[in-house]
């Protein structure tokens, strides 16, 4: 086994590792990762936003908002929780979680937890409650197991964050299961996160005879390119959603710039600016010039690039516009 | 000559799954192995390839629709040699 060790927070780019791993690196033999998040809602592959989320929730408390390429439901994660990743070659097509649980359940029984293995393939605690949920998705003759373990997340945000039941909102994608969910540290109260994600790694790595693998620049340059292509913000929506944005900023030298869009399919639509920045822009040429923009900050920041350079905004640059799309989510999304 | 493509089993546990979406239309050439379509099952998605080489010619379900193991989602023409 090969273990990568992982001191991101960001779940985006540690989706793009897994992604990185099953389609470039392509080891031989199994890989396996630990890792934890910032404030994090992750979706399944097939969920709508909208009906799983509560968006407003999310923005105003800064909360990481990503899409899984795995199945499964919604869930919320942060430095409370630990994370695991199994990327496995197989030829095998049939769904198989035996290997992943085995593995992370051995290791929880090793560090004294008591935990047992359910029909969704979740671990439940010795009361009954959810503790740990699994996803895998099948690529290229390689299987991605991931699963999340809740050692002691925010249960405030982790309740705001994630709608309580879905399936009444009558989601059009595959809706999240809600089970009552415990947490682990109040098997282990005197330990800390990391702590316990320590404790666990080690586990996993004494079981199996293991080398370690340092992710270099160049993996890292691949997999921040990926991270923008496959998980960004703009891969949020199911292909019958549509969302709509407003960003305001005020930036000092030029002005108030406000910037209403939409981002439909993953791409930019109807962008309206305005504001008391000094500019000879025509609001309607520049709208028309990112119609249709794929949603990444790298595309839109070449065509607003281009479309500043005959008409430049005085004390506004495009990486700054580019940023004020991008800062955080979106206020609300329709059908 | 027209082939069907059925809806192969993947889960020991299930034979209903959710149809997440086409990776090939209709007019396009495929290859044996090339993926077609993806779905989701038991909280896994899951590829599905082509048996056959030849040019898609039908999508017979939609994102979205359940579809049942061993229903019809595609046809492909492969020439006859």
């Amino acid at each position: 086994m090969i273990t990568i060790p992982v001191a991101s927070l960001n779940a985006s780019y540690i989706f793009a590792l897994e992604y990185y791993l099953m389609t470039e690196k392509k080891f031989t033999d199994p890989i396996f990762m630990i890792w934890s998040t910032k404030p994090t809602v992750m979706l399944g592959k097939y969920q709508d936003v909208s009906t799983e989320v509560d968006l407003t929730y999310i923005q105003n408390h800064d909360i990481q908002l990503v899409r899984r390429c795995s199945g499964g439901g919604t869930i919320y994660t942060d430095n409370g929780c630990c994370q695991f990743s199994l990327v496995q070659p197989t030829n095998k097509k049939i769904i198989d979680f035996s290997d992943g649980i085995h593995i992370i359940a051995t290791a929880l029984k090793e560090t004294g937890f008591h935990i047992t293995p359910d029909s969704r393939n979740d671990l439940i605690d010795d009361v009954g409650f959810k503790v740990s949920g699994n996803a895998q998705y099948l690529l290229n003759d390689y299987r991605l197991h991931h699963g999340s373990l809740l050692f002691d997340p925010d249960q405030v945000f982790m309740n705001n964050a994630l709608r309580s039941d879905p399936v009444k909102l009558k989601a059009k994608g595959i809706s999240s299961t809600r089970q009552r969910t415990g947490n682990l540290k109040r098997q282990q109260p005197t330990w800390s996160p990391s702590k316990f994600k320590k404790e666990l790694n080690a586990a996993v790595l004494n079981n199996v005879p293991h080398k370690i693998y340092h992710l270099c620049s160049k993996d890292k340059e691949r997999i921040n390119d990926i991270a923008e292509q496959r998980f960004c913000s703009g891969n949020l929506l199911s292909s019958s959603e549509k969302l709509s944005f407003l960003k305001k900023r005020y930036i000092k030298g030029a002005g108030l710039v406000q910037l209403k869009f939409e981002v439909k399919e993953n791409k930019l639509r109807h962008v309206r600016i305005n504001g008391d920045f000094f500019s000879e822009l025509d609001p309607q040429k520049f709208s028309n010039i990112l119609d249709g923009t794929p949603f990444t900050p790298s595309a839109i920041h070449q065509i607003i690039e281009k479309a500043l350079q005959p008409t430049p905004i005085v004390g506004i640059t495009a990486g700054e516009l580019v940023d004020l799309i991008f800062k955080k989510n979106c206020p609300h999304t329709r059908h | 000559m027209i082939k069907e493509v059925h809806m192969p089993k993947l889960s020991p546990k299930s034979n209903q799954y959710f149809f997440g979406e086409w990776l090939k239309e209709p007019g396009d050439k495929v290859s044996k192995g090339d993926v077609l379509f993806e779905v989701e099952t038991d909280k896994v998605v899951s590829q599905v390839e082509s048996q056959e080489t030849g040019v898609l010619k039908e999508h017979q379900v939609k994102s979205g629709q359940t579809v049942v193991v061993g229903d019809l989602v595609a046809t492909i023409e492969v020439s006859e040699s």
